[in-house]
């Protein structure tokens, strides 16, 4: 039953109307860092292509665009009330969590789509948030949010994206400065009257560059190299401090 | 003008890191102690994770101390040898430490460890300070508190009794080896695991415990710091890998001009009000830590540890 269905979809999808095709490009393929980065904006330019076969929209699009980064490991501590004193009582890993998340869009989510569509395409913060092993306490998943939007790694932003054709848009991306390093893959999604439509997507790295490189290349490479020479400027500025200062 | 930091992952202020250098400058200008003990929690407070701020904060330490090091010895104001068993021991102590701070890293316990220890070495010896900051100031004439050298003292006689008794001819002490590198090694390893040189407990150990006279110390705990502190540098960099050579840098700069800054403001304040000074600032900071392990917290859960996997 289950494959007829799908199968009268695919031949409806093939000789019906054509829907629309998303072309999707990035103001920069890399975010260098260097000895002054302090965060840096990013805009995705997208073009809605229709042709003639492609149903008419009465109502415009919405557009939708998630930004992921680098996964990693996330601890969460949390403090409990051990005689007079306020330790940490307990502690949750999250694993392979986003470190970086955002949800960019050009009015709120929930007058965009119902929640149905919205699960199914994961458009929504708390279904990125990675999977985590089973007795997970829900404090830790509210904090875990709460905690990582304050910090600026989960952004929602639902004047982010505007239409500057009927069917060209533009959606601005503002990274902070602590998003870490490593590849970010950005999701446009087209909606019309609530009906996913199109889902593009492009990447982008983030990436020290320069002095920097060089630097973090050499605490992890050369560490015994990297500790002396921190050693010799140390001593360096010492003394130059010594001898320019010098009293007696 | 923001100062994005390799190691540490974040940009800050050039400026808010030459400020917290000075500071830390001009506190071991004006007391003749390192300021480490303010220089991590600081950095800690501005943001910088943990691990960071202790592995980056030993050379700023060394650089204020490098001045004053090289003053006393010109002065002929240290004993080397005193302070090569103390450095032996601070080498083996600092080996130890990253041993220990790389297996509480690891066990995500670091972040405790650290407050636990700055409540209580801070409070502990603050406490002392002021207590005898006050009663040198109330009657002067007392004499310090100190172990009482007479044959009858129970630490005395033990220190007396243990081998390789050596005469330390600077600081005119006859002592055993023992003592000493047993003191250089706890130093080396509180210094590599908080962040901190430790003169602010080598110097009242070494006045009170060993009587090393008051013209001698100092210059010695300088080059213990200096050397130490290089070593505790080098076993971060090598072992945990958390030194940020960007941080410490612009950290050194502001420590050097801090300190003579610190050294020409003291020629305004007398001896006692150093020490009561100085014991308000070590306590001050205990306090801090203190009153975040005993109120209520603001926010019960806290974000302890991130790491890229992919």
């Amino acid at each position: 039953m289950r494959a007829w269905l799908c199968l009268l979809w695919g031949v409806l999808m093939l000789t019906a109307a054509h829907a629309e095709e998303v072309v999707l490009t990035l103001s920069t393929r890399e975010v260098a860092i260097t000895t002054n980065y302090d965060g840096a904006t990013l805009t995705a330019f997208g073009l809605i292509e229709r042709d003639a076969a492609t149903i008419a929209r009465s109502g415009g699009y919405d557009i939708v665009v998630q930004v992921e980064g680098p996964r990693g490991t996330i601890v969460l501590h949390r403090k409990g009330a051990f005689g007079p004193l306020w330790l940490t009582q307990k502690r949750q890993i999250f694993e392979d969590t986003p470190l970086f998340l955002a949800l960019l869009s050009s009015r709120p989510l929930s007058l965009i789509s119902d929640e149905d569509v919205r699960a199914r395409l994961g458009l929504g913060l708390h279904y990125r948030m990675g999977k985590q092993p089973a007795p997970l306490d829900p404090g830790f998943v509210s904090a875990l949010q709460r905690l990582r939007r304050e910090q600026g790694a989960l952004l929602e932003d639902d004047k982010a994206v505007s239409m500057i054709r009927p069917n060209v848009f533009a959606a601005r991306l503002a990274l902070p400065a602590n998003a870490p390093p490593g590849f970010y893959i950005l999701r446009a999604s087209v909606l019309s009257e609530g009906v996913p439509l199109k889902t593009a997507e492009a990447g982008f790295i983030v990436r020290k560059i320069g002095f920097d490189a060089y630097l973090t290349t050499n605490a992890r490479q050369n560490p015994w190299r990297y500790g002396l020479m921190a050693l010799l400027l140390t001593a360096l500025v010492g003394g130059l401090g010594h001898f320019l200062f010098r009293r007696d | 003008m923001p100062l994005y930091l390799p190691i540490a992952e974040i940009s800050l202020n050039l400026f808010t890191l030459l400020f917290l250098g000075g500071a830390v400058g001009v506190v071991s200008g004006l007391f003749g102690v390192g300021g480490g003990f303010l220089l991590t929690p600081l950095l800690m407070f501005v943001g910088i994770p943990a691990p960071v701020a202790v592995a980056s904060a030993s050379l700023p330490i060394a650089a204020s101390a490098i001045t004053g090091a090289l003053s006393h010895a010109r002065r002929n104001a240290v004993d080397f040898e005193l302070a090569a068993v103390l450095i032996a021991g601070g080498f083996g102590g600092a080996g130890a430490g990253i041993v220990f701070f790389e297996w509480m890293r690891k066990l995500g316990h670091l972040d405790l460890i650290i407050a636990l220890s700055y409540v209580t070495l801070l409070g502990s010896v603050g406490v002392g300070m002021l207590i005898e900051s006050l009663r040198a100031w109330l009657s002067p004439n007392l004499a310090p508190i100190g172990v009482n050298p007479s044959p009858q003292n129970p630490l005395a006689r033990l220190i007396r009794a243990l081998p390789w008794q050596h005469p330390f001819k600077r600081a005119h002490v006859t002592i055993s080896l023992l003592p000493i590198f047993v003191l250089g090694f706890a130093i080396g390893f509180i210094g590599l695991v908080l962040g901190i040189g430790g003169a602010f407990m080598l110097i009242p150990a070494l006045i009170y415990l060993v009587r090393v006279p008051l013209g001698v110390v100092v210059g010695t705990v300088q080059v213990q710091i200096v050397l130490t502190m290089f070593a505790t540098t080098l076993l971060q960099a090598v072992f945990s890998q958390q030194l940020d050579i960007l941080l410490a840098f612009v950290l050194v700069v502001g420590s050097v001009i801090g300190a003579q800054l610190g050294a020409r403001a003291a020629r305004f304040f007398s001896g006692i009000g150093f020490r009561f000074g100085l014991a308000l600032l070590i306590l001050g900071v205990g306090l801090r830590f203190g009153i975040d392990l005993v109120t209520h917290p603001a926010d019960r859960y806290s974000v302890t540890h991130i790491e890229v996997t992919r």
